[in-house]
């Protein structure tokens, strides 16, 4: 039997590989079928967003305005038929997606950003400072997301900013709760004090022990909280407080086409079922990530 | 006579509690020499666990004094105290929670080399995380793994090579080997030994397993609800306990022997230790417990030598 | 032919999971009197539970997997009951208390609904006359009556030990499963419970197996006692039989690992390496990289099983060459 060679400095890597630990959660994702389904479906959608140049002209197909053209069906040239304007339909669902996928992973971002920050400091530290933190989101977190995005945005004016800030807002107190509920769950664990017992300061364990130990819960509520920022920015847009018209936006154009609806309704149907399925295909991989993160299941 | 490590005077730890305050180490003074072992055995809620945490200060005293090599721990600054952790550190009961699951083994191993920035070479620093291996036995290839991939008994190594990773000469053993099986626990047990031999570390060895801690410390001390209640040098602790406690704690190990000896089975409950009343706080177990025992606090005295005992009938029960 | 409680044959069992197969009991056999009690020895992943939990049929399926053998309780095969049946034997043929106190009770339940609740299941009982009933086995186990009225969280460990062997014990079952039912208990705590359970023990004229990996407790409770190791039994025999006639190099090993409290000076001997990987158990005898007097055999082929008495036996090559071979034990024997 030969000896293995010696680990040094030099070879080492050549050792047991790092696994990464999110291969493993992939791996495990990949065994549930609807998670499959919901990855194939987004992947799709930002494949959609990414290359939608390539797909469709904007100023011709989406923006423009051919009253020839108008309440066509789905046919060979405009796939998805033509709304009351003559514009396409589909290059309009395409460009359409760019907002919602945009909208909803910035304001999630700024959500957990900042909520995150907030329920990070509030989970760690306790006492008043948790007490003062939380208190003051709860009274944001009494007001139904939908009325503060609305006011948000009429304080603000109508505007994709504005739109992402709304709802990134909205968003806020809900990140800063789950994000301290896991913080707490993790913050008393040995390896924690091990920590402190070798010296690292509060800033360095948040940082490197206590976050990356939480990240579960909390990818697990970012993926869902997507879903409902692109249900929040089309619910806004389509009582005209979002993205204005002509720009096209699902919910604008589920508003546009509501006359139309019982003569016309394929101009409905495309923007409603784009909603339903970039908003079920998050909630499936939410799900399928929340098993492939329980720790129980290892 | 070897110098004095660690003491310890009138340590007392109250938590608050909606009932009170809560005593969880009340008046324990102790000293400990270089090299040696002290031994603090009890079972749950005695504040033994506590007591080590305090006397690193991960826990803050609420009275009392902590001298380390003659400097008074309790009053040095964050950053002084930070300076003094790289001599003394801990090892932790649970080799499942106290490591930290999304570092490989080299990662934890070398995180306190970093910190407190003892080698700033990269290299320099792996050869170091590997001697450290070596010391603690650990299978070089091993370097990248994560926790849960191996044993509890190679993850208690990790635990030891951690705190060994500065020039620790003081280590708090709290339970180091009560998670692990039997036949684990005898080589940490070995390999702890061995170390100290090695490298003139002063343990405080925490446990509840008496038997453990008869094989492998040289002065022990009994604790019950946050009182030292007995104190002397292992071999007499055992072969001669005065204190009504220690001997129900000897009698009720179960031996692995056929031999049937007498079993002092302790009757009631452990008392609150919230706001307790100045009385001896066994009275209420004890088969000797008279009225002076339920009216005053037993002091710590001494019976022989290094041998002290904290209880007002025990030169009666002697004699 | 003596009656017995418990027979189990040749019991193989598995489990299927995504990282290959465990090998969890590899041919198992017990058999156990009436009334008396089996020490079950090992350490973790032994196969000690796994065994437990198939007397009542609580492995789960899948990812476990009953490869053969077969359970008899009380004359019973247990493997051809149907769910149905097998609910009315849990409880009431053969109970089964576990480790862990803190959790094995429901929170929000109050205490004597709890064992009464384990009463009115298996004996059609008016909820008055459960509760009365619940009231007795509380206080047989040293627990005042009137504390029927309080809650699992307002009890100690030991007490919450106490309530559950109530809760096993209800409808005096023929046998009592107990997994490792004092090592969450403080010592002196310990103590006390072992001392109940011998007592209820010899009332009830009860068999019970008790699963543990310290020889001390066995070395109290049991009358014979099984040392398990890779999911086989590698020696069995009395209590003696084992204490003062060890023939297995694990059961040696398992004994010079322990700190003697009566003896500080001895060196403590640890067994050396780990067990085997269960998903991947070699050829020969599972304990050959552990073993200080492996030949070469171990290696490769199994060992049989030899009998030294009626009571004892152990399955190790040493043996089948030199029948009087004897251990060179450093334990102080009697």
């Amino acid at each position: 039997m030969s000896t293995p060679p010696t680990t040094t400095y030099e070879n080492h890597s050549l050792n047991t590989k790092k696994k990464s630990q999110w291969l493993e959660v992939w791996k495990r994702l990949k065994k549930s079928r609807t998670a499959v389904i919901g990855l194939i479906l987004i992947l799709m959608f930002l494949m959609l967003a990414l290359f939608a140049p390539f797909i469709a002209d904007y100023e011709k197909d989406a923006l423009g305005m051919n009253v020839k053209e108008r309440l066509q069906s789905p046919n060979l040239t405009h796939w998805f038929g033509t709304d009351e304007f003559g514009r396409d339909i589909f290059a309009r669902i395409v460009y359409g997606t760019r907002i919602s996928l945009f909208v909803g992973i910035i304001s999630v971002s700024i959500a957990l950003s900042l909520g995150g920050t907030l329920g990070a400091i509030a989970g760690y530290y306790g006492g008043r400072i948790d007490n003062a933190i939380m208190r003051v989101l709860d009274v944001l977190l009494a007001i139904p997301t939908i009325l503060l995005a609305i006011t948000i945005v009429a304080a603000l004016g109508a505007s994709i900013l504005n739109l992402m800030i709304a709802v990134g807002i909205s968003n806020i107190p809900g990140f800063a709760r789950v994000v301290r509920a896991s913080v707490l769950s993790v913050k008393d664990q040995e390896y924690i004090e091990s920590a402190r017992a070798i010296g690292a300061r509060d800033h360095t364990i948040i940082l490197k022990h206590v976050l990356p130990n939480s990240m579960a819960p909390i990818v697990v509520f970012a993926t869902l909280k997507v879903a409902s920022a692109i249900m929040a920015t089309s619910s806004l847009s389509f009582i005209g407080l979002g993205i204005q018209p002509p720009t096209p936006e699902w919910g604008n154009m589920l508003a546009g086409g509501r006359a139309y609806i019982r003569d016309h309704m394929y101009i409905v149907l495309s923007p409603g079922l784009a909603i339903v399925l970039t908003v079920l295909s998050l909630n499936l991989i939410g799900d399928g990530l929340r098993d492939a993160l329980d720790p129980k299941l290892k | 006579m070897s110098e004095i490590i660690l003491e310890v005077k009138n340590l007392k730890k109250y938590f608050d509690s909606p009932k009170g305050k809560l005593h969880a180490v009340d008046d324990v003074s102790f000293a400990i020499e270089k090299g040696k072992t002290l031994g603090v055995v009890g079972e749950s809620g005695c504040g033994k666990s506590t007591t080590g945490r305090v006397i690193l200060r991960l826990l803050e005293a609420t009275d009392g004094e902590i001298f380390y090599k003659g400097v008074n721990i309790r009053k040095l600054s964050a950053a002084k105290m930070r300076e003094l952790r790289r001599e003394m550190q801990i090892i932790f009961q649970d080799p499942f929670s106290s490591l930290d699951p999304r570092n490989t083994v080299s990662e934890i191993i070398e995180e306190p080399i970093i910190l407190n920035k003892l080698i700033k070479n990269k290299k320099q620093r792996f050869e170091r995380v590997l001697e450290l291996m070596d010391l603690v036995g650990l299978s070089r290839r091993l370097i990248n793994t994560y926790p849960h991939e191996l044993d509890g008994g190679r993850r208690q190594r990790i635990g030891i090579a951690r705190a060994l990773a500065l020039n620790t000469e003081f280590i708090v053993c709290d339970e180091p080997v009560s998670a692990l099986d039997v036949s684990i626990q005898a080589q940490i047990l070995n390999l702890l030994k061995n170390l100290q031999h090695k490298l003139g570390l002063t343990y405080i060895f925490i446990t509840h397993d008496l038997s453990v801690v008869n094989h492998f410390s040289d002065d022990v001390a009994v604790m019950y609800l946050g009182k030292m209640v007995e104190k002397a040098p292992a071999e007499e602790l055992f072969s001669h306990p005065v204190h009504p406690y220690t001997q129900a704690l000897l009698s009720a190990i179960p031996r692995p022997t056929l031999d049937k000896h007498e079993k002092i089975i302790l009757k009631g409950e452990i008392t609150s230790p919230i706001e307790p009343e100045p009385i001896c706080r066994f009275a209420n177990r004890c088969r000797y417990a008279e009225d002076i025992c339920r009216r005053e606090e037993p002091q710590l005295e001494t019976v022989e030598g290094e041998h002290e005992v904290a209880c007002h009938r025990w030169r009666e029960l002697e004699g | 032919m003596k009656d017995h409680i418990l027979e189990i044959k040749d019991l193989h069992i598995q489990f299927n999971t995504d990282e290959g197969v465990v090998q969890a009991l590899n041919g198992i056999d017990i058999t156990l009197e009436r009334g008396k009690t089996l020490g079950l020895v090992g350490e973790t992943g032994a196969g000690k539970t796994t065994t437990a939990l198939s007397v009542l049929r609580l492995v789960p399926q899948p990812p476990g997997e009953v490869v053969s053998g077969s359970i008899i309780l009380d004359g019973i095969p247990i493997m051809e009951q149907s769910e149905y049946e097998m609910e009315k034997i849990r409880g009431k043929t053969v109970s089964m208390i576990f480790q862990d106190p803190m959790t094995a009770l429901n929170p929000v339940i109050k205490v004597g609904e709890q064992i009464a609740e384990a009463i009115s299941i298996h004996q059609k009982l008016s909820k008055e006359k459960s509760l009365a009933k619940a009231r007795e086995v509380l206080e047989l186990v040293g627990i005042p009556g009137n504390r029927m009225q309080e809650y699992p969280h307002q009890f100690s460990g030991g007490m919450k030990q106490r309530v559950i062997i109530a809760i096993a014990l209800s409808c005096s079952p023929k046998l009592l499963i107990a997994d490792e039912p004092t090592t969450a208990l403080d010592v002196t705590i310990q103590a006390q419970v072992l001392e109940l359970m011998k007592e209820l023990k010899q009332k009830f004229h009860m068999a019970m197996v008790m699963i543990s990996h310290d020889l001390g407790v066995v070395a109290e409770v049991c009358d014979d006692v099984a040392i398990m190791y890779a999911g086989r039994i590698v020696e069995q025999g009395s209590l003696e039989d084992i204490f003062l006639r060890t023939k297995h190099p694990y059961t040696e090993g398992l004994f010079n690992s322990i700190p003697n409290i009566d003896d500080r000076k001895a060196e403590l001997i640890p067994i050396r390496g780990l067990m085997s990987d269960p998903y991947n158990l070699p050829s020969g005898c599972p304990f050959f990289d552990r073993c200080d007097y492996a030949m070469d055999t171990c290696r490769t082929e199994k060992p049989v099983k030899h009998s030294f008495s009626e009571t004892h036996f152990t399955e190790c090559h040493l043996y089948t060459a030199q029948p009087e071979f004897s251990l060179k034990s450093k334990k102080t024997k009697e």
